[in-house]
């Protein structure tokens, strides 16, 4: 079976963020996926991956975590492909591939979880994590995507960010770096290829892969907003209209911090954010609300309509 | 010891001399610089064990110096003062009293993991920072840090139903930092969110905080972890010798 036909069936791992404040992501996922005519089977009864934080205690319980995740998509439903659209799922989902596969240490003591749990261990190969950029890149690629434009995204400019989880550590993702039309994890480009598909003009933005301080959006709110700040203005210098995210804490951290930093430094940055899928939905002819715009927490309504997307 | 470290010279240490004469010998201004001699005795020879017992801190043996985390770092290009590679310096010399002078600011590595990124020895350093931060917290020398605290509300949860219900997360890391909920900058976020009214996620998440989202048959799993947090903590006070501290210390009350 070619990739193609591999990915046009997956398991979805929608995880936490994407019931909460990410559900715009969530929405517009679902409903890319379904105007696209792939199909999203999401994981029974999953959990939490760990996040950012339960690693912080024991970095073999987010293995475990994440490895029960995989465990039901393999052993329960007979899957063997796991989209994550969040990049705090997805890494940890391949960190723990990694770990389970390199480390036996991590491989016993998800083992021992796993039985007192009682649920089938998960074995390192069993299942293929993805990210929703793979997912719609290799099932449906750019070509495929530029034929069902209906609305063209042009005159819209774009600044792709992909975040920290995406790419960092280099270990823990195999198949990028690995040559021509391969993802990069110093300069990814994927969702530049899909939305430059849907017509939109990306700009030379270079921090793409730089940190949102999402990890401490609470904990330590002026070092998030103080790097989010950053981000904003270097998208604003490079002539960009919107930042286009895929990953909830990012895009959760923009939204955030772009009003404190009005707030509290004084620093206003007009610029758009939205999530990849929003933009490629309604560059496939679906209306604002069907891919959340109305659950984002900056008002992008106007823009939009300016653009002729409403 | 020779100086190994320029960092080690204290600016408070620099002694320039406007009007100095020493022997009939002009040495005033800053072309005669003097640094103060000091001595340190505390070395902690256990410091490098100690961290590499936690989690996070077991390859920090690899480390060779080069500096690329500090020069990859995220933190450190908004504080200087933030340097893992100098942290990592510094306990595996056992320099303790030198490390605790930056304290208060290990905690805030964003875990970015732009350092293991570019790391050629694997010492994965946002482990580092990770158990360094909790190696001072074990002993004493910081208190819980917000993040911590975060995570530990965080993992409480998971936990207890699997998931994690986002408002309920933060309810309680702002009462357990005891922080108020409504600053400005949150009531503003809310307001523009309900301008434009997204009444099923609204309802949905009110509805969330009453009916927590949980994993079905979650408790066997949940108690399992707890049980592996627990040995894992008694690991790692006996490399900490913490445990050997508190029996001292009973066994002088005793007497």
């Amino acid at each position: 079976m070619t990739t193609k036909d591999k990915y046009k069936k997956v398991a979805y791992y929608p995880g936490c963020a994407l019931e909460g404040t990410g559900h715009a992501y969530n929405r517009s996922t679902k409903a890319v996926g379904k105007k696209l005519g792939l199909d999203l089977v999401e994981v029974e009864n999953w959990n939490c991956c760990g996040a950012m934080e339960v690693k912080n205690v024991d970095p073999k319980l987010q293995t475990y975590l994440s490895s029960r995740v995989m465990s039901v998509a393999a052993n329960e439903m007979n899957m063997d492909v796991v989209m994550a659209p969040c990049n705090g799922c997805y890494h940890n989902l391949k960190k723990a591939e990694y770990d389970l596969k390199n480390d036996a240490e991590s491989a016993e003591v998800v083992d021992g979880l796993s039985k007192k749990a009682g649920h089938k261990t998960y074995e390192s190969g069993q299942v293929e994590t993805i990210h929703a950029l793979d997912w719609i890149k290799d099932a449906i690629g750019e070509d495929g995507l530029a034929e069902r434009v209906k609305n063209s995204l042009s005159g819209i400019k774009v600044a792709n960010y992909y975040g920290c989880m995406y790419t960092r550590p280099r270990h823990i993702f195999p198949e990028k770096d690995a040559g021509p039309g391969s993802e990069s994890t110093s300069k990814p480009h994927f969702m530049d290829d899909l939305l430059a598909a849907a017509g939109a003009e990306n700009v030379e933005f270079p921090l793409k892969t730089a940190c949102c301080g999402g990890a401490h959006t609470l904990s330590d709110s002026d070092t998030s907003t103080k790097l989010v700040l950053n981000i904003l203005q270097a998208a604003k210098l490079a002539g960009a209209d919107v930042i286009a995210t895929e990953c909830p804490t990012c895009h959760t951290g923009l939204e955030m911090h772009q009003i404190r930093a009005e707030k509290t430094l004084g620093e206003k940055v007009d610029i758009k954010v939205l999530y990849f899928t929003q933009l490629l939905g309604m560059a496939l002819g679906l209306k604002p609300k069907k891919v959340g715009v109305h659950e984002n927490i900056s008002d992008s309504m106007q823009f939009l309509k300016e653009k002729g997307l409403t | 010891m020779p100086i190994h470290e320029k960092s080690l010279i204290r600016p408070e240490n620099l002694k320039t001399h406007d009007e100095l004469v020493i022997d009939g010998i002009d040495v005033s201004g800053h072309w005669s610089t003097f640094i103060e001699p000091r001595v340190v005795t505390d070395y902690n020879e256990a410091l490098e064990e100690e961290i590499a017992a936690l989690p996070g801190g077991e390859y920090i043996h690899r480390c060779w110096q080069c500096g690329s985390c500090t020069n990859s770092c995220t933190v450190h290009a908004i504080n200087e003062d933030f340097n893992p590679r100098y942290w990592i310096y510094l306990i595996r010399m056992g320099m303790e009293s030198e490390l605790l002078r930056d304290k208060d600011i290990i905690w805030q590595c964003v875990s970015c993991n732009k350092c293991t990124y570019a790391c050629p020895r694997d010492v994965f350093p946002e482990g580092v920072m990770k158990a360094t931060s909790h190696w001072l917290e074990r002993k004493g020398h910081t208190p819980m840090s917000p993040s911590m605290h975060f995570d530990e509300v965080f993992t409480e949860q998971i936990l207890k139903t699997g998931k994690i219900e986002e408002s309920r997360t933060i309810r309680r890391f702002f009462s357990r930092t005891k922080q108020g909920l409504f600053q400005g900058w949150m009531i503003e976020m809310v307001k523009q969110l309900l301008k434009h009214l997204p009444i099923g996620l609204l309802t949905r998440m009110g509805l969330a905080t009453f009916i927590a989202p949980r994993t079905r048959d979650w408790s066997r799993a949940g108690s399992a972890m707890q049980e592996y947090i627990d040995e894992q903590y008694e690991k790692q006070e006996q490399a900490l010798t913490l445990a050997q501290l508190v029996e001292v210390a009973r066994e002088d009350a005793a007497a």
